[in-house]
């Protein structure tokens, strides 16, 4: 039995110039409200660009965008939406509507594939990917599908939060996943509370970045009238995370995706 | 058609193999195509048709059968069919055929009203053997 779409997936994925994985171990720490202005923030600089949501339980970059959800229009394929000039957009959502996905580990990675075997994307400089929380199927079946992935890490002045971040980039940095860097999102003042994994009493996202000698790419603020943005792409672009983002983003295109190890003999070559 | 990124994929993969096989020529390719899918086979086979103009082989070789859809509750461990099922309405119906992961949103089993199952067969499109001939290197 042959599975035809792997080497579909393979080869679509081989037209996008560089892919952009906003991850964390945690949850509800910004990834997707940064995947989702990151992408928009690379269109408008011009780039031709995709935000592809891989977090299918619990769907909400098309939340933040204001999309509609209907049924994409099919041409050899699902033809992604068109968000802006330049911006493109896959959920799960069209499909589920509000409705709850319960799906198990395998479904998540059918889903996955059949979603990129099938979205008929244009020629990409940027695919942005809004990731699920942890490290699970979704980011396994990434680093397996997509070799060529670059990592964006999403942490908070949490000391909670920084501890199971942690993990990740350890995971990240045994596995030689490239990583273009950190993002620090809701930044209040310094969690009181202060040791770290090690057990220094040193805990604070750039002492984290340096011990794993990543990038701190850039601090958001914690915005305390965040929802009323929540579906203006516009005013999200201009806010102070749309401002944070735009700089952080204008960094990652000046700079050439550089090592692209690969590992678990990923299928993208 | 999303039928036609289907037999893309397929006519890519016969492809793959037959560069792999020193471009032995294909004999038969035998497709499974599985029933939760609901896949328009006129519109599949039109796409594979008009996609095999570039590639040495022709539309001959590629033989058809569909999978019953058969499923396991995770919950009560019964086995059912897509038969089983009440009919799912037209937009859930749609949505299954673009992504049959869908049918955990709107399937439920027929036993004990889980969500929690299995799709044992009939998922979508697969290629279940490539023959090529022999003796011709
Ligand atoms: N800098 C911020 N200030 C205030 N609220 C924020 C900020 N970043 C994100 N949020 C809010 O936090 C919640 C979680 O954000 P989200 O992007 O969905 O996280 P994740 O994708 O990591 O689960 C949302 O309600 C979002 O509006
Ligand atoms: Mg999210
Ligand atoms: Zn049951």
């Amino acid at each position: 039995m042959i599975d035809p779409r792997l080497v579909a997936v393979k080869k679509k994925l081989s037209l996008i110039k560089r892919i952009l994985v906003f991850s964390s171990a945690k949850g509800g720490v910004g990834k997707s409200i940064c995947a989702a202005v990151s992408a928009l923030s690379l269109s408008q600089a011009g780039f031709r660009t995709g935000l592809l949501d891989m977090d299918f339980q619990g769907a909400s970059a098309h939340i933040f965008l204001g999309t509609e959800l209907c049924f994409p229009e099919e041409s050899r394929g699902i033809k992604p939406f068109r968000i802006k000039e330049r911006l493109d957009f896959m959920s799960f959502a069209p499909f589920s509507r509000e409705h709850p996905v319960p799906l198990r580990g395998n479904d998540v990675t059918q889903a996955m594939i059949e979603l990129l075997a099938i979205t008929v994307w244009d020629e990409l400089d940027f695919l942005v990917v809004d990731m699920p929380p942890g490290i699970g199927d979704e980011v396994l079946d990434i680093l397996r599908f997509m070799n060529r992935a670059e990592f964006i890490v999403i942490t908070t002045p949490s000391g909670v939060v920084i501890r199971v971040v942690e993990r990740l980039l350890e995971m990240l940095r045994n596995l030689e996943v490239p990583v273009v860097g950190i993002i620090e999102n809701m930044k209040t003042n310094e969690s009181p509370y202060r040791t770290n994994s090690c057990g220094e009493r040193n805990l604070s996202n750039s002492y984290m970045a340096k011990r794993f000698q990543m990038k701190l790419l850039g601090s958001i603020p914690f915005i305390p009238d965040m929802d009323e943005l929540v579906g203006r792409p516009d005013a999200l672009l201009c806010s102070i995370l749309g401002l944070t983002i735009k700089k952080i983003m204008s960094a990652i295109t000046r700079q050439r995706g550089n090592s692209c190890k690969s590992f678990l003999g990923g299928v993208n070559g | 058609m999303h039928e036609w990124a289907l037999a893309e994929a397929v006519i890519s993969t016969v492809d793959k193999i037959y560069r792999e096989n020193n471009k032995k020529s294909i004999h038969s390719v035998n497709i499974s195509i599985g029933e939760i899918q609901s896949i328009e086979m006129d519109i599949f086979r039109e796409g594979l048709k008009i996609i095999l103009d570039e590639y040495p082989f022709g539309p001959e070789v590629f033989q058809f059968k569909t999978e019953k859809a058969s499923f396991k509750c995770n919950c009560c461990g019964k086995e059912w069919l897509l038969e089983d099922h009440a009919e799912c309405g037209e937009e859930e119906r749609e949505a299954i055929h673009f992504l049959p992961e869908a049918a955990h949103v709107y399937m439920r089993c027929p036993y004990c009203d889980s969500p929690d199952f299995k799709l044992l067969k009939g998922r979508g499109v697969s290629i279940e053997s490539v023959e090529l001939d022999p003796g011709n290197d």
